[in-house]
């Protein structure tokens, strides 16, 4: 006999769709109405103003939601993360270069001044005609759009605002413009666009010259003149980076921060674990939110797939190695793992020669994750890479390799 | 200036009252002749130049009376005009010689004027629903009503009252038509200005609003009170006698067909009311219609409200944003900086977080570690072996072996054979061979009953009020059910194993209309 009383399943049907919601927002900033997120945003909109008032109190991040679109305006705490870049919208993912960053920009201003539907010929040509701005000239930037692999990176700058549903399909195809044949229409979603830039100040109004800088103008917040306005923003930096990245690490923070963070650790993870689930690993470096459903992230650890295992191997050493390794190291080490290991691999990941882009993927793959960094030619560790258990697989493996069944399933998936 | 006489009104051919349209002096010219018109409505028909020029707006006035003068010289000669000699006393000199003339509205001009009032009155409009109208429509259709119900109603007010209810309908579809365009206008913020719009938005709102109402409530009126007189053909008699009173002033060889034309025109008037209000032959009415139009007019303003605040929304120029930006992801000096650009100023990227297996989870909960532990020195996160070794999970589980499901089926079909069977035994339980009444069934088990209840159900759902005798149909169509109401109004009651049915009592007759061939099915 259960005394669950009705109220109380509602309440924990509440609470558990108000972290779908929340986690749902926190993978993907922009979510649509319409297409595959559809079900995440009817989520957020239910719980919109719940949501509304955690992330304004908590992070300062605005929410807006409407009939079409909800959009979690993110603002990093941490501004100098190159690991986050626009990737292009294939199974490649690759991510942007200066040329498709510059034309997404151009694109977007044109789209802007545009009105509700426009054809990829037309959009290109007011491209070209914004890329002879003489400022954008003198960068030795230059479209034509003449060519095949420039159409390429239009193509890919359109496909990318046809994920984020700034455009809409309404007939033609994007390879048909590229190979010259054809041209595309869209329906411009201007509410989707409006919402697009997520910086507290226009970039036209900011005159600072240096990048950082203008990063900095750009998410300037308003003057901290009081304790508690310093402490609320405090507050809501920490509350951004513990919601945003893998891992804090206490030497990254100024000393009124880690004053703050030592007197609030408690309350603040319990506030983000009340909200998405995320748990608090607390250690004597730093802290990670770590995800027990293994879903509120775009790069994983452990990973199957020859890049997952590679990383994998390469963690293992750099842990054993407890200090800086030199990239020609492991790319060393990879030649090695691959005579030990290399049957299980891709096959352009056997050719001689691959261990280059191995480990740069297995490096940028941790680095990402907060496990290493880099200083110039050399892999350095951090703290949290030492959470794998990686050196203890081994003294395991005897006991659970009986029962699986290895030989039949490398044939089942030759790689 | 030597203003000729008036010249013979000959001179106006074609369209010359409307020349003045396209002289330089129009302004004046068109308020001299509003001038005129105004005076008309005062029923003052002659006018000195000293009077018009009073009459004149202030901003059009000119200096003198003498370029007045001119003016109306110039619109006698277009023909708006017709200048007759003054012959009133006169107290200077200089006025005895001057030649002096008093002007009064040709009917050209006047004809002309109403056409340009009419033009500016179109164009102008913003076209207003008018809840005043349908008041009126209901007024009038009621005094129709009283009238049809008379002997011999009185054709002078049938006329009149027909003849108001035309020229309210007439106004009211005008002003629908106008309020549709200008309400569109509205939506497309086509040359209208925001602010404007915003000023007009609320009003508009609750006036649609109010409107609708009306239409509602008062379109459903009037849709009643044309049924009524519909009704009998009561208004047929009406719209003959208006036809036959307007007929009585055609002329004698005429009047054959004036009023069969008349009534021809009444009744197409008619027709256009009764479409209005009400939806026949599939189409639409025009109320419903426009109801529908002013009830998608609202969110579509929203919408436009919506979109003004997204015009405002961006503090900076949208597109010189982008375009800073793009000379921005230009200047940077490597991937790096463009990667931190993006990020920042889009804030599109997802989070990103380490993640923690179910079973360490459980494991930390149970002895969580003191928080100053170093990484290293914490228990670690397992990594699966295999995953280790050969870069892919395990696959836990054996395949699912194929069941073998010949046994189910067995017994699947011998449960279908069993139901079978007490269907057909309940079925045969019911069939009373003959007439009988309700109390005569006598107890009947579970599945009869069940039977029964569905008979009698599809029974009296078919029993209307009066009915004394009703046949229904089982829905599988295995069983018939004819029931008749008993006039001595007994009761009786059903015993069952699980409780007693009370009921009148009727009496019934149950026929298994699949008799004959169910005995041959073998099952």
């Amino acid at each position: 006999m259960t005394t669950t009383s009705l109220a109380e399943v509602l309440d924990g049907q509440h609470a558990s769709d108000l972290r779908k919601a929340a986690r749902a927002l926190l993978k993907q900033p922009l979510l649509l109405a319409h297409g595959p997120s559809a079900d995440e945003f009817r989520l957020v909109r239910r719980h919109a103003s719940d949501l509304r008032e955690w992330f304004d109190r908590n992070t300062g991040w605005p929410l807006q939601v409407d009939a079409e679109s909800a959009r979690l305006g993110k603002i990093p705490a941490r501004l100098a993360d190159a690991t986050h870049p626009a990737r292009e919208a294939t199974r490649s993912a690759a991510p942007f270069t200066r040329r498709r960053y510059v034309l997404l920009c151009l694109a977007l201003a044109a789209l802007e001044r545009g009105e509700a539907q426009i054809a990829l010929g037309r959009l290109a040509e007011q491209v070209v005609l914004d890329a002879s701005d003489p400022q954008l000239t003198a960068t030795g930037i230059r479209f034509t759009l003449d060519r095949r692999d420039e159409r390429l990176d239009l193509a890919a700058v359109v496909r990318l605002l046809l994920g984020l549903g700034v455009l809409r399909r309404v007939a033609g195809d994007e390879d048909a413009y590229v190979s010259g044949a054809g041209d595309v229409l869209y329906d411009v979603e201007r509410r989707v666009l409006a919402g697009l830039l997520a910086t507290r100040r226009g970039p036209s109004t900011v005159r600072a010259a240096s990048p950082l800088e203008r990063l900095a103008e750009l998410t300037a917040e308003t003057a901290l003149d009081s304790d508690e306005l310093r402490f609320r923003a405090m507050r809501r930096s920490l509350t951004r980076r513990l919601l945003d990245d893998p891992v804090l690490y206490y030497d990254e923070l100024t000393d009124a921060e880690l004053g703050y963070l030592t007197r609030q650790r408690g309350f603040l993870t319990a506030r983000i674990t009340e909200l998405t689930g995320l748990v608090a690993e607390i250690r004597a470096e730093g802290i990670a939110m770590v995800d027990p459903e293994d879903d509120l992230t775009d790069v994983r650890m452990p990973e199957s797939g020859t890049h997952g295992h590679v990383t994998l191997l390469l963690a293992e050493h750099l842990t054993a190695a407890q200090g800086p390794v030199r990239t020609a190291d492991l790319m060393r080490k990879v030649a090695e793992l691959a005579a030990e290991h290399g049957g299980f691999w891709s096959k352009s990941a056997r050719e001689a020669g691959a261990e280059g882009e191995l480990v740069e993927q297995a490096v940028t793959r941790l680095a990402a994750l907060g496990l290493v960094s880099r200083t110039g030619d050399a892999v350095v560790p951090r703290p949290a890479l030492a959470r794998y258990a990686v050196g203890e697989t081994v003294v395991l493996a005897p006991r659970t390799a009986g029962t699986t069944e290895v030989p039949a399933q490398r044939k089942a998936y030759p790689l | 200036m030597d203003m000729n006489a008036p010249r013979p009104e000959g001179v106006t051919d074609g369209y010359g009252p409307f020349a003045h349209l396209t002289a330089p002096n129009v302004l004046l010219y068109r308020s001299v002749m509003r001038a005129f018109l105004a005076a008309k409505e005062r029923f003052a028909v002659h006018l000195r130049p000293e009077d018009v020029h009073a009459a004149l707006p202030a901003g059009t006035r000119p200096g003198g009376v003498d370029a007045v003068a001119k003016a109306l010289d110039a619109l006698v000669a277009w023909g708006n005009l017709r200048a007759d000699p003054d012959t009133g006393r006169v107290t200077a000199v200089e006025d005895f010689y001057r030649k002096r003339f008093i002007y009064q509205l040709t009917r050209e001009g006047e004809a002309a004027e109403k056409a340009l009032a009419a033009y500016d009155e179109a164009l102008g409009m913003r076209g207003a629903l008018q809840a005043v109208a349908l008041h009126d429509i209901v007024t009038q259709l009621r005094a129709l009503l009283v009238l049809a119900a008379e002997e011999e109603p009185d054709p002078a007010k049938t006329h009149l009252a027909l003849d108001g209810l035309a020229s309210r309908f007439a106004a009211l579809a005008d002003n629908a038509r106008a309020f549709m365009g200008s309400l569109q206008r509205t939506i497309d913020l086509h040359d209208v200005a925001e602010d404007v719009f915003l000023a007009y938005k609320d009003q508009l709102i609750q006036y649609l609003e109010r409107f609708i109402q009306d239409l509602i409530t008062l379109g459903g009126r009037i849709a009643r009170l044309i049924l009524e007189l519909e009704d009998g053909r009561r208004i047929q008699p009406l719209l003959r006698s208006a036809a036959a009173r307007e007929a009585a002033d055609a002329t004698p060889q005429e009047a054959a067909h004036a009023e069969q034309a008349a009534y021809e025109r009444w009744a197409g008037r008619w027709a256009g009311l009764t479409a209005w209000f009400l939806s026949r032959d599939g189409r639409e009415s025009q109320s419903r219609l426009l109801r529908g139009r002013a009830l998608g007019a609202i969110p579509q303003l929203l919408a436009v409200v919506r979109s003004l605040n997204e015009r405002r929304a961006g503090r900076s120029d949208r597109s010189a944003d982008f375009r800073t930006l793009a000379l921005w992801f230009a200047e940077a000096p490597d991937d790096d900086a463009r990667h931190q650009l993006w990020r920042t100023a889009f804030g599109l990227y997802p989070a990103r977080h380490l993640t923690l297996d179910a079973e360490t989870h459980a494991a930390r909960l149970a002895r969580p570690e003191p928080a100053a532990t170093p990484w290293a020195g914490a228990e670690p996160l397992r990594i699966s072996p295999q995953l280790r070794r050969t870069g892919s999970y395990e696959r836990r589980g054996k395949p699912r072996k194929v069941e073998d499901r010949q046994e189910a089926r067995r017994l699947l079909a011998q449960t279908a054979a069993k139901q079978a069977a007490e269907t057909a035994a309940a079925r045969a339980r019911l069939v009373t061979g003959g007439i009988t009444r309700l109390s005569g069934l006598g107890e009947l088990d579970p599945a009869s009953f069940r039977f029964f209840l569905q008979l009698l159900g599809d029974a009296l759902a078919t029993w209307r009020p009066g009915m004394k005798h009703t046949t229904a149909t089982s829905n599988d169509g295995a069983m018939e059910i004819r029931l008749t109401a008993l006039p001595d109004g007994s009761t009786t009651e059903v015993r069952t194993p699980e409780g007693i049915f009370r009921g009148p009592d009727h009496a019934i007759e149950i026929v298994d209309l699949t008799a004959g061939t169910e005995g041959g099915d073998g099952r």
